[in-house]
């Protein structure tokens, strides 16, 4: 007898981590989901798990039945973190070696930030970082632009002090490490530049 | 962002479109380096974007410099 698991109406990450969850207790269960990003995702968690999956569809319902064989073993690292993702920036380029190219990849990140459907919650910037976000910084558009859609921007307090740019911040907000730290303790996931 | 619409330009090395970038910065030409569009090519490269309103603008001071090897509309951001 398939153990049920119903993920109707919640929300993503919930569906994989009540899959994951119960795929651990039993062989054979049976996920109810309403949302086809869900499906795929509770899919691509079975099958990166190498177990069997049966999918049905009842009208806007999902049933997806998954068994697991001896072969299928459960990894550690298909649990979505739960928290939010944070995009720390600690320098004003991308990557080491060339400033002119670094100078735009940064351009470009940023830009390409602004336009990507799942948005960071929160972005750091530190070191020469900050710069990004003070006057006269050719980025400002972007950070406003990530801001306006609810993305939180922390700019290090000793940096912008450190560099003379207190005054100069022009997007986000002055924070110290005690803020950073504990954004970064309690992240999903924290994506490094 | 959205405010449309745009045209990119494109040129045949990322050099070229950084020799373009300072051109009009220079000039006072309002401009954005930006990832060339997916749909437009599937390189890392970088292109230019501007204000179709200012196409004439920026196409001009270029001209004999930097060889824009194309332009294309944008239809969104």
């Amino acid at each position: 007898m398939a153990r049920i698991i119903d993920a109707r109406g919640l929300a993503c990450p919930q569906p994989v981590i009540l899959t994951k969850k119960a795929l651990a207790e039993y062989s054979d269960i049976v996920v109810l989901v309403d949302d086809p990003v869900a499906l795929e995702n509770v899919k691509r968690l079975a099958a990166s798990e190498r177990c069997t999956i049966e999918e049905d569809r009842d009208g806007r319902e999902f049933r997806i039945r998954i068994t697991r064989g001896d072969s299928c073993t459960l990894a550690e690292s298909v649990i979505p973190h739960e928290g939010p993702v944070v995009v720390v920036i600690g320098s004003d380029t991308v990557g080491r070696g060339e400033e002119e190219l670094g100078t735009v990849l940064m351009k470009s990140f940023l830009h390409t930030l602004t336009e990507a459907s799942k948005k960071p919650e929160v972005m750091v910037f530190f070191n020469t970082g900050v710069k990004l976000t003070t006057q006269g910084s050719e980025v400002l558009e972007d950070l406003d632009a990530l801001s306006n859609t609810g993305v939180r921007i922390l700019v290090c307090g000793t940096c912008l002090n450190y560099f003379g740019l207190k005054d100069k911040i022009a997007s986000g907000t002055v924070s110290n490490m005690y803020d950073i730290v504990e954004t970064m303790l309690t992240a999903g996931r924290i994506i490094h530049i | 962002m959205s405010d449309g619409p745009y045209q990119v330009l494109l040129f045949e090395s990322v050099s070229a479109a950084l020799l373009a970038e300072k051109i009009l910065k220079k000039r006072g030409v309002p401009h954005k380096l930006i990832p060339i569009p997916r749909h437009l090519s599937s390189d890392c490269g970088v292109c230019i974007r501007i204000r179709e309103s200012a196409l004439q603008q920026a196409l001009e001071p270029l001209e004999g410099r930097v060889k824009v090897s194309a332009t294309h509309t944008l239809s969104q951001t």
